[in-house]
């Protein structure tokens, strides 16, 4: 029967994450906040929304949601919504669909904004993401 | 320079690649021998093509002193990613693997650990 570790001590490993909680996510209503508003924007980031619209999500007010974003995430929520949309946008151009039809389905007005904000992130350009993915494709039928 | 491999030391390949396929899920990718031991590697199923993991026979003795006193001190070799550590953590211990922490919320990430059955302990974690 499998060990199930109710009745075990805590190892020194969970000693410490619970310290680490205490000491830096102590505010727990807080977290809860921000994990509501990052579910907005995992949610809706093809959609054009905006701040306002991620603070009433997380009921939480423009200034503590960019702090605290910040911190439990690293990014800044337009920073996350940025990512979310790129890592979406290679999910696609690995499928059957064209430059252009990505960048508008992640929500992205300009192609050229977007062309840029992808080599920035992802290291080259969605057209060659794309064509590399292709060659990759075919090569592996061989 | 890109990243390809990364590893976890084992102190059985074979029992390793069972673990790490039958009950992890994951997929074997190359198997070359290499004197006494293998180049054995496993990928996600859901990234074939992602960075592979090295099931790396330990055969230093200063290296298995190190990973005896991690074990010992609950602490993960190395951590995967899971979508949905809750589902997660009940599929594994319907497969009998043992934890010593079960999922427990570290701010916006929830975190457990289990044991590889071959020297090490190994977290998983979902991003909230």
């Amino acid at each position: 029967m499998a060990r199930r570790c109710k009745n075990l001590p805590m190892t020194f490993y969970e000693i410490q994450i619970e310290s680490i909680s205490r000491e830096i996510y102590s505010n727990v209503y807080l977290t809860k906040q921000v994990i509501q508003a990052k579910y907005f924007i995992d949610n809706n980031f093809s959609n054009n929304i905006t701040l306002e619209d991620i603070c009433k999500a997380g009921y939480i007010s423009k200034y503590h949601l960019i702090r605290s974003f910040k911190k439990l995430y690293g990014k800044t929520p337009n920073q996350y919504s940025i990512l979310v949309r790129i890592n979406r946008a290679k999910e696609l151009l690995r499928k059957d669909n064209s430059v252009l039809e990505v960048c508008f389905a992640v929500g992205f007005d300009s192609p050229t904004t977007f062309a840029g904000l992808f080599k920035k992130i992802v290291g080259s350009s969605p057209r060659s993401f794309k064509n590399y993915k292709i060659r990759k494709a075919i090569f592996k039928r061989f | 320079m890109k990243i390809k491999v990364t590893s976890v030391m084992v102190n059985n390949q074979d029992k390793a690649l069972k673990f790490y396929t039958d009950i992890l899920g994951f997929v074997q990718k190359r198997d070359k021998p290499l004197g006494e031991a293998r180049w054995l590697t496993v990928v996600s199923k859901e990234e074939q093509d992602g960075v592979e993991l090295l099931l790396e026979l330990m055969s230093f003795a200063p290296a298995k002193t190190y990973q005896k006193e991690l074990f010992e001190a609950g602490i993960p070799f190395t951590a995967f990613n899971v979508a949905d550590i809750d589902k997660e953590y009940q599929r594994l211990i319907d497969l009998e693997v043992s934890f010593s922490m079960k999922p427990r919320q570290l701010g916006p990430t929830k975190l457990a650990v289990f044991n590889d059955t071959c020297g090490n302990n190994i977290q998983i974690f979902q991003v909230l």
